[in-house]
């Protein structure tokens, strides 16, 4: 497919290590962080470490919805999909996420009607189809899904479904940014930047990055050869002692975002004045609630939800993953007792997990690497 | 407009990533909930209700609301995620 095929070129990918590997000044160490979990699948699955030059280091952050949602807001869901009446639709990776009792694929195996859906659309297709149930959709996801559900929900009242509400999970990017830049144990070099949530919200709102905290950032698409000349502009803006906000995915991200994704985000959603993130703690003005024209098709005020706040279990370290701190198979339960099929956290559920991927993809080649002391130098796609 | 087929069936064909017992594989992309988005065909355009028939790089189709675009073209190459197109790919228009 057009858009699709060319970015993934092995010649190509292997010519920009090189030059990659030209831009690296002796001696000095660089640490990148790539925000967003779908960035993180693709460094894994397309083993893009092995062609970068050992000085260069990857650093995987919070940007995977699903992982950072904590204990809590998934026992709320469950409490709701247990009721008899209702229909609780969510997408495929929030099923395993582990709550304090058990997932909503656990629910779902005593009884809980929990489907699987692609959209918000079709959960919105289920009320219709059933108008003597309830359904609440589950939604989570941040700049880059919420005007999927915002849209959804201005369907639903336009077609006056009653039968249909939405628990609210969203979140936003800047806040948790700025929450690891402030972090004083973190040291970074510069940012990978989110691309999809960029074509909503534009490039705009990341020049605090540069302007406050001297870090580049440079969006970036999701093919090998987009990450690879990301790392490229974020290198030869270190080179030239340069500090900006740069858009490698210009293909697809205009500058000043989606005007009328932002303005039915802005109709739709308005600011929860703190929402926890696993791992990172209680973030201010980083989640999304309904606004109060939409409240009646709120689900947490519509059902009753516990509402109470549960510590992550203590062999699980996705917070020092979600913050970079260590990675993925410095865990200790790391592919023992944690693995995609029994998770213990949510960095192993999601394919965008840090865990995950690197579960995927990455293990073998990984550990050998590291035993042998050398990195190795593979084929991309 | 040809509506997708599976489209409001949990489990239906449009569920990418979907194993047989309802959740996403590791080997897969993200289905919906991260930042991973994917390039789509217009192959059919209804623009009295805004939305749009769509094609994927493996030969999926699906019904996608295309409000935030505003009037798009057959032929055109989007962004698709969630069920929503979020933005042009590439400028051109057909």
């Amino acid at each position: 497919m057009k858009f699709v095929a060319e970015f993934r070129d092995a010649e190509l990918g292997r010519a920009l290590a090189g030059e990659i590997g030209a831009l690296v000044e002796p001696g000095r160490s660089y640490k990148l962080m790539e925000v967003c979990g779908g960035h993180t699948h693709s460094i894994y699955r397309y083993a893009l470490e092995s062609l970068l030059p050992d000085q260069v280091e990857l650093v995987h952050g919070p940007g995977c919805p699903v992982c950072v949602l904590p204990m809590g807001r998934v026992d709320d869901g469950i409490a709701i999909a247990r009721r008899p009446e209702v229909i609780f639709a969510c997408f495929g990776d929030m099923l395993r996420i582990p709550g304090s009792h058990g997932s909503l694929l656990d629910a779902k195996a005593e009884g809980a009607d929990v489907r699987m859906v692609y959209s918000p659309l079709d959960a919105l297709e289920l009320a219709r189809r059933n108008p003597d149930r309830e359904v609440v959709f589950f939604a989570i996801g941040f700049e880059t899904t919420a005007p999927s559900t915002a849209l959804t929900l201005r369907r639903c009242r336009a077609e006056q479904i009653a039968n249909f509400s939405c628990v609210c999970n969203h979140v936003t990017i800047v806040p948790p940014l700025r929450a690891l830049l402030e972090s004083p144990a973190l040291e970074l070099d510069g940012f990978i930047g989110p691309g999809h949530v960029s074509t909503v919200v534009g490039a705009r709102p990341f020049q605090f990055v540069p302007a406050d905290y001297r870090k580049p950032l440079v969006i970036s698409g999701f093919e090998p050869l987009d990450v690879l000349q990301s790392i490229h502009m974020l290198l030869a803006q270190l080179a030239d002692g340069r500090c900006e906000v740069e858009n490698q995915y210009a293909r697809v991200v205009p500058w000043e975002g989606n005007a009328r994704a932002l303005e039915v985000m802005a109709e739709v959603f308005e600011l929860r004045p703190h929402f926890e993130w696993r791992g990172l703690g209680f973030i201010s003005n980083s989640g999304l609630r309904l606004s109060d024209a939409y409240a009646e098709l709120d689900a947490e005020r519509r059902f009753d939800t516990p509402g109470i706040r549960v510590a992550d279990p203590k062999a699980c370290q996705c917070g020092e993953v979600l913050k970079g701190a260590i990675k993925p198979w410095e865990c200790k339960v790391f592919g023992t007792a944690c693995t995609p099929e029994r998770p213990i956290g949510t960095c192993m559920v999601s394919p965008e997990g840090a865990c995950a991927a690197y579960y995927t993809y990455g293990r073998h080649a990984g550990a050998a690497a590291r035993g042998a002391g050398e990195v190795r130098r593979e084929v991309i796609a | 407009m040809r509506r997708a087929p599976g489209l409001g069936r949990p489990g239906g064909r449009g569920v990418r990533g979907a194993s047989a017992h309802g959740t996403t594989h590791a080997a897969q992309p993200c289905q919906t909930c991260g930042d991973l988005a994917e390039p789509m065909r217009v192959l059919g355009v209804d623009q009295e209700v805004g939305l749009a028939l769509c094609l994927a790089e493996d030969g999926r189709e699906l019904t996608v609301d295309t409000a935030l675009l505003g009037e798009v073209l057959a032929g055109e190459s989007l962004l698709v995620h969630a069920g929503a197109a979020l933005a042009r790919i590439g400028g051109e228009r057909p």
